[in-house]
């Protein structure tokens, strides 16, 4: 699998692709046209993608608008708005041509002027535009269906950033009236949209219904005739739907680990933990770094022994994940299994903890402190910061977990530093400079969730995230992350954690469902029922 | 009693319910915005991070970076008007979030609450007359355990009986999820989602006015006047409905009313269970949001249906009971 997805990237990045690829994902026996797909919502304030990540916007954004290209199961740029593209030898210049064909849901052309708009607004809203767009220095548009990008470096995730979950294509004859995009009401209200469906009804409290775009601009797609997205927002009623099949789909991590077992079991129902690699959901136990005793690499260490993640794999997500080892999904290209692995010895933790300079003390604990627990994600951090806690008072360290009772209170205490630990979790996505390298580079210490809250600074590290951010050639920039990854475990910039058990639950009349490494949160242009 | 008299007492009740209101207004407002939390902060959590410029703009916008003294000023003069605030999380008026969302509230608690004050109120009277029946027992025991049940619980268990084991009903929302139907059929097809959220909710209030209507009634059976209309030869029915139940069902209309007012936080869990799409489940969102101005939006709405349905209560006891009147 590793060749081909180096041989994946290798196109996508440096070589010129000049419409060699045909406009359509893979062929599906006997694709049937008509019917209503329903899936769920657990709720979303955006239907734009541009201004919003996350799978809530995110699901029916990809499906109501195109990207410039979409992505194949190994990561291969596809053409999607874009016919074709060509990339300079220094890879600072990319032209795109445009099909000639695509109209937004009102009947208007898709132009290059709507492709430049959309990239700006971006790189403007979305938390991760700077990181994708951050190094596009100039849009230039010198024909309606050309594009041509300017780049100050290269940029090797630019090809994977454009597909529409990340880089949606919005209309600018809407959202160009000067109102801010982030609070446009057109993100809601009568959106219009470039993808193959259509919004017919969209009620937030109860149903969010797309319709198929009848003049998509890819002949014969999209097969269906409606998505429903009713909100669910419990998820016993979830899986009690899936089972009745009111519910035909059900993507991400909608789904708990022991209720996919139930489903399992249920005739006519596939279970899949396929297609997520490019969102690699990974949790950890951050430490604050700022401090004692967690600016101590001895203790991080003892800490880091004293938490056996296979077990964690095993009871939490049912041996339906892995360990994580770095700071990589084991589905990114770039992952790399090279690294230093802290085999659970409660005996060599404690030593570490007497050479640290933390004994026993008198009252029977080494020292104390609060960790965290997240609302979010209950059913995986909840367990984990308990086993944290059992495990570590084997080793006289005493915790006191401190929940929280909404996403905003733990926010405010991780993005204004002030807590000493907590379970956490966060995605890769596609390119590692999107969600990776926000947690370890030094300029990105700042009160914003998710950035390097932690306080993790090293110059050799800001040294290897700045190269791998430009070089070009794959094998080289692998060889990069492979240090990284190596850097992370050796210095235990974060301990982590089993990757997340994302999974995707449907009924098996459903087909043609995205092969893409981005799973739930491609175009479901190709999925048909066969009832 | 003098007109003006009336007169002068309704204006002091509707001066108490406006003073009162504002003092709710007040408290929730200091209360919300003691909790630790920050809206913008859980905004930017669900955008998955921004940065610290996007999360000063956020606050500026929403009025957030102002001293607190100003925001409830402004808050409070902006409810005089009428104007509820703005959601942060659906990007829309709040009282157009409310208006849309008061409709299947009503639609839920009013089925549950009037089914649950008829039935519950025919089975206590009922179980009174015949107090040592087999049949007042089993109503006893029934009523104990509708109201000791999690409602949560009981809307799940109604699901696993009569949509996964006897697929007779839906599991989920207020109508079908592909949204298709119109006219009469999507009434037909709100009603058929209607029974088991209904039902569940209906089963507390249920269990709640049997008992109460069973004390009430044994009460009223055991007065003189009762003994009296039976010493002058009066039928049973006619002692029982027309002499007792009508002083009996007093305290059973005084808590109808009180617990219309109640609506939203009955509704809360039930409506989740079911993704009913009522205030419920907003004030739920609203507080896991942060969402300050739609969650005070919803308490001074709530605030507002108590006032307004003890006024009611008032006059629809008066009309029951002319003694109040004399008074």
């Amino acid at each position: 699998m590793l060749d081909k997805l180096t041989k994946s990237i290798r196109s996508a990045v440096p070589i010129a692709l000049a419409g060699t690829l045909a406009l359509t994902t893979p062929a599906f026996a006997d694709p049937k046209d008509g019917g209503t797909l329903t899936t769920f919502t657990t709720g979303y304030r955006t239907l734009n993608p541009a201004v919003q990540s996350g799978a809530a916007t995110g699901m029916p954004g990809s499906q109501i608008f195109a990207g410039l290209v979409s992505v194949g199961a190994d990561y291969e740029i596809q053409p999607y708005l874009a016919k074709s593209w060509t990339i300079s030898d220094d890879f600072l210049t990319v032209t795109f041509k445009l099909v000639d064909n695509a109209r937004f849901h009102d009947g208007q052309p898709i132009t290059s002027e709507d492709v430049k708009f959309s990239m700006e607004g971006v790189r403007e809203n979305h938390p991760f535009g700077r990181a994708m767009f951050g190094s596009v220095a100039n849009i230039e548009t010198p024909a309606a269906d050309t594009v041509v990008l300017t780049l100050s470096k290269p940029v090797p995730g630019l090809m994977v950033s454009l597909q529409p979950l990340l880089m949606p294509i919005i209309p600018k004859h809407i959202y160009g009236d000067g109102q801010p995009l982030k609070t446009h009401p057109r993100n809601m209200e009568n959106v219009v949209g470039s993808g193959p469906f259509k919004v017919l009804e969209n009620n937030p409290a109860e149903r969010l219904v797309l319709v198929k775009n009848d003049d998509f601009f890819i002949e014969g797609k999209p097969h269906l005739d409606r998505i429903a997205f009713p909100l669910v927002k419990d998820p016993l009623t979830r899986v009690l739907m899936l089972e009745k099949g009111e519910i035909a789909y059900a993507g991400f991590s909608g789904i708990r680990p022991n209720d996919a077992k139930r489903l399992e079991k249920v005739d006519g129902v596939t279970v899949t933990t396929d297609g997520y690699g490019a969102i690699g959901y990974i949790h950890y136990l951050e430490l604050n770094l700022r401090d004692k005793p967690f600016s101590d690499h001895k203790v991080r260490e003892a800490i880091a022994r004293a938490v056996d993640t296979n077990f964690l794999s095993k009871v939490i997500f049912g041996g339906r994940t892995v360990p994580g080892t770095g700071p990589l999904h084991t589905g990114n290209p770039f992952y790399s299994a090279d690294v230093p692995i802290y085999a659970p010895d409660l005996d060599k933790a404690a030593a570490l903890l007497d050479e640290a300079g933390y004994p026993v003390g008198d009252d029977g604990t080494r020292f104390s402190f609060t960790l965290d627990v997240p609302s979010w994600a209950p059913a995986a951090h909840v367990p984990m910061a308990e086993y944290t806690q059992a495990q570590l008072a084997k080793l006289n360290i005493k915790v006191e977990l401190r929940k929280a009772p909404d996403f905003g209170t733990w926010v405010k205490r991780i993005s204004s530093w002030e807590y000493e630990a907590t379970v956490n979790g966060s995605f890769n996505y596609p390119d590692p400079t999107i969600g990776v390298h926000r947690h370890f580079d030094c300029d990105n210490i700042k009160n914003v969730i998710w950035s390097n809250t932690q306080a993790y600074c090293d110059p050799e590290m800001d040294k290897m995230l700045d190269a791998a951010a430009v070089e070009s050639d794959f094998d080289k920039r692998a060889a990069i992350y492979a240090a990284i990854q190596k850097k992370t475990q050796e210095d235990l910039a974060f301990i982590y954690m089993p990757q997340d058990f994302s999974v995707t639950v449907y009924n098996d009349t459903v087909k043609g469902l995205p092969n893409s490494p981005f799973g739930a949160l491609a175009p479901f242009s190709d999925v048909y029922l066969d009832e | 009693m003098k007109g003006s008299d009336v007169l002068k007492g309704t204006l002091k009740k509707l001066l108490n319910a406006a003073l009162l209101l504002l003092a709710v207004l007040v408290l929730n407002f200091v209360l919300v915005h003691a909790a630790p939390g920050d809206p913008v902060e859980v905004l930017v959590g669900e955008m998955g991070g921004a940065t610290p410029e996007m999360i000063e703009d956020l606050r500026k916008q929403f009025g957030l970076d102002q001293p607190l003294y100003v925001q409830i000023g402004t808050y409070l003069g902006n409810v005089l008007r009428g104007d509820l605030g703005h959601s942060l999380y659906y990007d829309q008026p709040v009282t157009q979030l409310i208006a849309g969302r008061i409709g299947p509230t009503l639609l839920l608690v009013t089925t549950a609450l009037l089914s649950a004050v008829i039935i519950g109120t025919m089975l206590g009277v009922f179980s009174a007359q015949k107090r040592r029946s087999a049949l007042s027992h089993l109503v006893t025991v029934i009523s104990l355990a509708g109201f000791s049940a999690p409602v949560f619980w009981v809307g799940i268990m109604l699901i696993l009986m009569f949509s996964v084991s006897i697929p007779l009903l839906p599991i989920s929302g207020m109508s079908n999820a592909q949204g298709a139907t119109t006219g009469i059929a999507y009434v037909l097809e709100v009603l058929h989602h209607l029974i088991l959220p209904a039902l569940s909710l209906a089963l507390i209030y249920l269990a709640f006015y049997s008992r109460l209507s069973r004390a009430s009634m044994l009460e009223v059976l055991g007065s003189d006047y009762v003994r009296t209309a039976r010493a002058k030869g009066l039928t049973r029915r006619l002692v029982i409905y027309k002499h007792a139940l009508r002083n009996a069902i007093l305290p059973v209309v005084t808590f109808a009313g009180l617990q219309f007012g109640q609506v939203i936080s009955g509704a809360v869990l039930v409506e989740t269970v079911f993704a009913w799409p009522g205030l419920g489940t907003l004030a739920f969102d609203s507080i896991l949001r942060r969402d300050t101005p739609t969650l005070l939006g919803i308490l001074f709405f709530s605030a507002l249906m108590v006032v307004v349905m003890n006024l009611l209560t008032d006059v629809i006891y008066r009309r029951i009971d002319p003694r109040i009147k004399t008074r």
